[in-house]
C-alpha cells in the first residue's frame, strides 16, 4: 500500500472509531443527590496484576480482583485509637489465654439471600485445619502462640479453644474474612477455587466486570445499609504516581492509597478546597544495627549514634516533611501515648540531632579520633561500617543517605551500599550486615509488634525474615514479652509495655527514625467524611469503616 | 539441501541451550516468592512492611515448595514442557500459566504485530524512495528526520503523547486496552480496543521505522552503484522499472530477514510502552513475573520469547535460502 493510501485508510478508521466511541462513552453522572446519597465513586483497581480478565474474588488468591467491599471480618481494629470495632461479631471474651468466644451478629445475610450464621464462621476457621494454605491467621500452627485445638459453633456463638496461651493470635483471628459455607464448603481446597461471583456479607455486590472495569453496587439488604450512602463504586486501572496524580486532579479518581511524591504541591495546591491527603503513621522506620558485632554490641556506641540521626532532614528528604520524627520509645505517638510510662514526656522520647553530644559520648566511650579524623575502636583498630539499603526504595535511600552523612560527620567511617531488596533480605536472614533500615509495626498488639522485635525467639532464620533482625538477646526482655503475650488485663499490659519502653530508651536495641505512613489521598467534591488530620477517626486502610462514614457534601 | 539441514540442526541445539538456561537463570535470583507476595499484599504503597509470619507460612503452603534435587526438578521441567504443561502461576494463582498468557498474548500480537508490519512497509518504501532520489531534499529530510525520531526514547515519547493527546486534548483514552465494553467479538469492544491502541501504535510508528528506512536506503544505494544497474540504464529500461524490479527487490533481502527477526521478538512484548499506557500485554506480564519471582510464569514467558526469536531466525534463514539463489548455491 502506498503512503498516501495508507494515510487515507488510517484517517478513515480513526474517524469511524472516534464516532463510535464518542456515542458510547458514559459521561460523569450527577454526583451528589438528595438525602446524602453519593451516586458513584471511582477508585483504582485493587487487583494488582495486569491481566484483569482472570476474575477471582477469592480472598486467598495472591491477587484477588477485589479486596475491600465483598467480604467482612469478625471485628475491625482501629490502628490509630486501638479500639476494636465489632463487625460480624458483636462481642468477644477470653477465658484464660486458651479459650476465645465470639458472639455472632444477628440479621446478617449473604448477598445471595442466604442467612449468615455462626456456622459460616466455624467453617472459615476449620477449613484452615484441613488446608494449611487457607490458614492465613496461623490459627492451627504455632505462629504467635499455641495452636487451636477446636473451633465450634454453638447457637450464635463461636468457641475457639487452644492448646495453650494464644492471646497474640487475636489480631490475626479478628481480621480473617468470613467465607460462605454454602459456596466454599463443597470446593475442597478453597485456595484453589476461582470465585467468580463474590457472594459475601459486605456492603457491595458485583454489578459488572469486563476484565478492566469493576462496578460494585450497594446492597439494600446489607446489615447496616442505612450507613452506606455510596450507590456505586467503580474500580478501574492501575496507576503509578504520575498517572494517579493527573487522574485525581481531573476528578477521574476519587481516592488513591499509593505514594504520590510531594502531595502538597502536586495535588493539594491545585485546589486546596477539594484536594486533601491524610498520611497516618502506621509504624516506624528504625535504624537496625547488628548487635552481635562490635561496635554495635556496645550500648554507649548505640546511644551516641542515636544523636547523629538528623530526623528532621530525613523527614524533608524522604517524605517532603510530612512524616514526623519517631519516638525512641517504639510507640506510635501521640496515638499510643497512654502506654508511655509516667517517667517520660512525649517530647523527651524524641531524640534531637545533637552532634556535640554524640561526639562527647563517643569520646567518653573510648572511640577516639585518629590522626586522620576518623574514629577507631577502643583498642585502636580501624572502624569501618557498611550501611546496606534497598536500591529502588527511594524513601529508604533518602533516609539512609542522611544517616550515613550524620555518621561520617562525627568521624565514623561509614559507606552506603545500595543493593537489591532481596539481597538485603538475604543479609537479614544470614545476619551478615552492619547497619540497615527496618520497619517496626505500629499495631495495637504490643506483644506482636514491639515485643516480637525484641524477643530472642524471633531471630530471622535461614529461610524466613522475622522481626528481631538486630538480634537483641535479653532474658529479662523475653520474660516481659512472654508475660505481655499472655496478658489480657489492661493495667498489667501498661506496666509490661513500660518495661519495654525503658529498654528502648536506655539500651537502644534499635534507633527510631521516622514514622512510616498509611496513605489516603482524596477529593471531597463527591464525598465527605474521609478520615483526616483534623478528624482521624480511623486509619486510612480501614476501608469498610470509612465507607460507613462517607456522605454527600451538603449543598451550601 | 545441506544448507537447510544445517540450519535446522543449529536451531535444535540452540533451542535446547535456551530451555536449559531458562530453567537455571530464574533460580539464581535471590528472593522468595512467598515473602514477596505477602509483602505486596500487606504493604500496598509503602516499601517495607512487617511480614506476618503466619501469612508467609500459609502462602508458602499454597505456592508449594519444589521437591527433589535441582537435577530432578530439571527433568520434571523438561517432561512438563514436552506435555505442554507450564504449571500454575504464582501471581495469578490458581490460574494456569497457559490461561494467563492466553489473556495477554492477543494484545501484544495485535499491537506489536501490526505496528511491526506497518513500520516495515512504511520504512522500506520511504527508504527506497530516499535512495532513488539520493542527495535530494527528500532524501535529507527522510534520513535526518528518521534518525532524530528513531533515537528519541520510546518511554519519553509515550509520556509526551499521553499528556498531549490524552490529558490535555482528551482525544484518546489514557490507560488500558479497553474500558467499558465486554471482551469478545463485538463491535463495541473492537472499536474500543482500536481506540485504545492508537496512541501506543503512534509512538511505535514514530520510532520504529528508522531501522528499516536507513537499512533499505543504504542497501539500495549500494545496489544502485552496481554494474547491472548501469547496464539496465544503458539498455534504455525506464527508471521506475529499474528501481522497483531490480534495485529495490535486491535491496529488500536483508530487510526481509530483519522483519522475520523482529516479528519473532514481539513475543517478549514492549515493556516500556505497555507500562506507560497500562496496556495488558506480554511485556507487562514479564515485568510482573520478574518482580514477583513468579517462576512458572517467568520461565514460560522467557521460553516464548526465546523460541519466538529462534523460530523467526530459522524462518529468516530458510527464507533467505529461498529468495536468494546465491546463498543456496554458495553453501551447496
Amino acid at each position: 500500500m502506498s503512503r498516501r493510501q495508507r494515510a487515507a485508510a488510517v484517517l478513515a478508521s480513526l474517524t469511524l472509531v472516534a464516532a463510535m466511541t464518542a456515542c458510547g462513552s458514559d459521561d460523569a453522572a450527577e454526583s451528589t443527590g438528595s438525602d446524602g446519597m453519593i451516586e458513584q465513586l471511582v477508585f483504582p483497581a485493587e487487583g494488582q496484576a495486569s491481566q484483569g480478565g482472570l476474575a477471582n474474588y477469592n480472598v486467598f488468591a495472591p491477587n484477588p480482583t477485589l479486596w475491600n467491599g465483598l467480604f467482612e471480618p469478625l471485628m475491625i481494629r482501629n490502628s490509630l485509637t486501638c479500639e476494636i470495632i465489632p463487625w460480624l461479631a458483636t462481642e468477644y471474651e477470653w477465658e484464660g489465654g486458651d479459650k476465645l468466644t465470639f458472639t455472632i451478629r444477628d440479621g446478617v445475610t449473604w448477598s445471595d439471600g442466604t442467612p449468615f450464621t455462626a456456622k459460616d464462621v466455624a467453617f472459615t476457621f476449620n477449613v484452615g485445619k484441613q488446608y494449611p494454605a487457607a490458614d492465613r491467621a496461623g490459627l492451627w500452627n504455632d505462629s504467635f502462640g499455641a495452636p487451636a485445638s477446636s473451633v465450634t459453633a454453638e447457637g450464635n456463638k463461636v468457641v475457639i479453644t487452644f492448646t495453650g496461651n494464644a492471646v497474640p493470635k487475636f489480631e490475626g483471628i479478628i481480621g480473617v474474612q468470613i467465607l460462605p459455607e454454602h459456596i466454599y464448603g463443597s470446593v475442597g481446597d478453597p485456595t484453589k477455587y476461582v470465585d467468580e461471583k463474590g457472594i459475601g456479607t459486605g456492603p457491595f455486590k458485583v454489578a459488572s466486570y469486563n476484565g478492566r472495569r469493576l462496578v460494585l453496587e450497594r446492597r439494600n439488604d446489607y446489615w447496616q445499609a442505612d450507613k452506606i450512602k455510596v450507590k456505586k463504586i467503580v474500580h478501574e486501572g492501575q496507576y503509578d504516581a504520575a498517572q494517579a496524580s493527573l487522574k485525581l486532579r481531573s476528578g477521574e479518581l476519587d481516592a488513591y492509597t499509593g505514594e504520590i511524591p510531594n502531595p502538597q504541591r502536586s495535588f493539594v495546591d491545585a485546589d486546596p478546597e477539594k484536594n486533601h491527603f491524610f498520611y497516618a503513621p502506621a509504624g516506624m522506620t528504625v535504624l537496625t544495627p547488628n548487635l552481635t558485632k562490635a561496635p554495635f554490641n556496645d550500648v554507649k556506641f548505640r546511644e551516641a549514634i542515636a544523636y547523629v540521626m538528623n530526623k528532621q532532614e530525613m523527614s524533608e528528604k524522604a517524605t517532603y516533611g510530612i512524616m514526623k520524627p519517631a519516638s525512641q520509645s517504639g510507640l506510635k505517638l501521640p496515638y499510643a501515648a497512654k502506654f508511655l510510662p509516667d517517667t517520660y514526656t512525649q517530647e523527651a522520647t524524641i531524640l534531637p540531632y545533637d552532634v556535640a553530644k554524640a561526639e562527647a559520648l563517643l569520646d567518653a566511650a573510648g572511640y577516639r579520633k585518629g590522626p586522620d579524623g576518623k574514629r577507631t575502636m577502643p583498642d585502636g583498630s580501624p572502624l569501618a561500617i557498611t550501611f546496606s539499603v534497598q536500591a529502588g526504595w527511594i524513601d529508604y535511600q533518602a533516609i539512609a543517605d542522611v544517616a550515613v552523612r550524620g555518621l561520617n560527620e562525627v568521624g565514623i567511617n561509614t559507606r552506603l551500599v545500595p543493593s537489591a531488596p532481596e539481597s538485603v533480605d538475604a543479609q537479614k536472614k544470614s545476619g551478615d550486615f552492619d547497619l540497615l533500615l527496618e520497619y517496626l509495626h505500629g499495631g495495637c498488639d504490643m506483644a506482636r509488634n514491639l515485643g516480637s522485635k525484641l524477643h530472642s525467639g524471633q531471630f530471622p532464620t535461614q529461610t524466613e525474615v522475622r522481626s528481631n533482625v538486630e538480634r537483641w538477646n535479653d532474658p529479662a526482655t523475653d520474660a516481659t514479652v512472654d508475660k505481655l503475650a499472655a496478658s489480657t488485663d489492661e493495667a498489667e499490659q501498661k506496666a509490661l509495655i513500660g518495661e519495654l519502653v525503658d529498654t528502648m530508651m536506655t539500651k537502644f536495641p534499635v534507633i527510631s527514625l521516622l514514622y512510616a505512613p498509611e496513605r489516603l489521598i482524596y477529593r471531597t467534591d463527591k464525598a465527605v467524611g474521609w478520615p483526616s488530620e483534623e478528624n482521624p477517626y480511623v486509619n486510612p486502610g480501614a476501608r469498610l469503616v470509612i465507607l460507613t462514614h462517607l456522605t454527600a457534601p451538603s449543598k451550601s | 539441501m545441506r544448507y537447510f539441514a544445517r540450519r535446522i540442526g543449529f536451531f535444535i541445539a540452540t533451542l535446547w541451550a535456551a530451555i536449559t538456561l531458562n530453567f537455571v537463570i530464574p533460580r539464581l535470583q535471590p528472593g522468595d516468592p512467598a515473602e514477596i507476595m505477602v509483602r505486596k499484599l500487606a504493604s500496598r504503597g509503602t516499601g517495607d512492611a512487617e511480614l506476618d509470619p503466619a501469612k508467609v507460612r500459609a502462602m508458602r503452603a499454597m505456592l508449594g515448595t519444589p521437591e527433589g534435587s535441582l537435577w530432578e526438578q530439571y527433568v520434571e521441567y523438561l517432561r512438563n514442557l514436552a506435555r505442554g504443561e507450564f504449571g500454575i502461576s504464582f501471581t495469578y494463582y490458581p490460574f494456569t500459566v497457559s490461561e494467563v498468557i492466553g489473556q495477554a498474548l492477543p494484545w501484544t500480537l495485535v499491537l506489536a504485530g501490526v505496528t511491526q508490519v506497518l513500520s516495515f512497509l512504511v520504512g522500506v518504501t520511504l527508504g527506497a524512495f530516499a535512495a532513488w532520489r539520493r542527495n535530494s531534499r527528500f532524501d535529507s529530510i527522510v534520513t535526518l528526520g528518521s534518525t532524530f525520531l528513531g533515537t528519541l526514547p520510546q518511554f519519553w515519547v509515550a509520556l509526551l503523547f499521553l499528556f498531549l493527546f490524552g490529558y490535555t486534548l482528551g482525544w484518546f483514552p489514557t490507560a488500558g486496552g479497553y474500558s467499558e465494553a465486554m471482551p469478545g467479538w463485538n463491535l463495541e469492544f473492537i472499536a474500543e480496543a482500536i481506540h485504545h491502541s492508537i496512541l501506543p501504535a503512534a509512538v511505535l510508528m514514530l520510532t520504529v521505522p528508522t531501522g528499516w528506512i536507513l537499512g533499505m536506503r543504504n542497501t539500495m544505494v549500494m545496489n544502485l552503484g552496481e554494474d547491472y544497474i548501469r547496464l539496465a540504464k544503458a539498455k534504455g529500461l525506464p527508471d521506475r522499472l529499474i528501481a522497483l524490479r531490480y534495485a529495490a527487490r535486491n535491496a529488500l533481502l536483508p530487510s526481509i530477514t530483519g522483519l522475520a527477526l523482529s516479528l519473532g521478538g514481539i513475543f517478549g512484548g514492549l515493556i516500556l510502552i505497555e507500562q506507560a499506557f497500562d496496556y495488558p500485554g506480554m511485556g507487562r506480564l514479564m515485568a510482573e513475573a520478574v518482580s514477583n519471582r513468579d517462576f512458572p510464569l517467568l520461565q514460560t514467558l522467557m521460553l516464548f520469547s526465546v523460541v519466538g526469536v529462534l523460530v523467526a531466525n530459522l524462518i529468516a534463514d530458510m527464507l533467505y535460502g529461498v529468495l536468494d539463489p546465491r546463498a543456496r548455491k554458495a553453501q551447496a
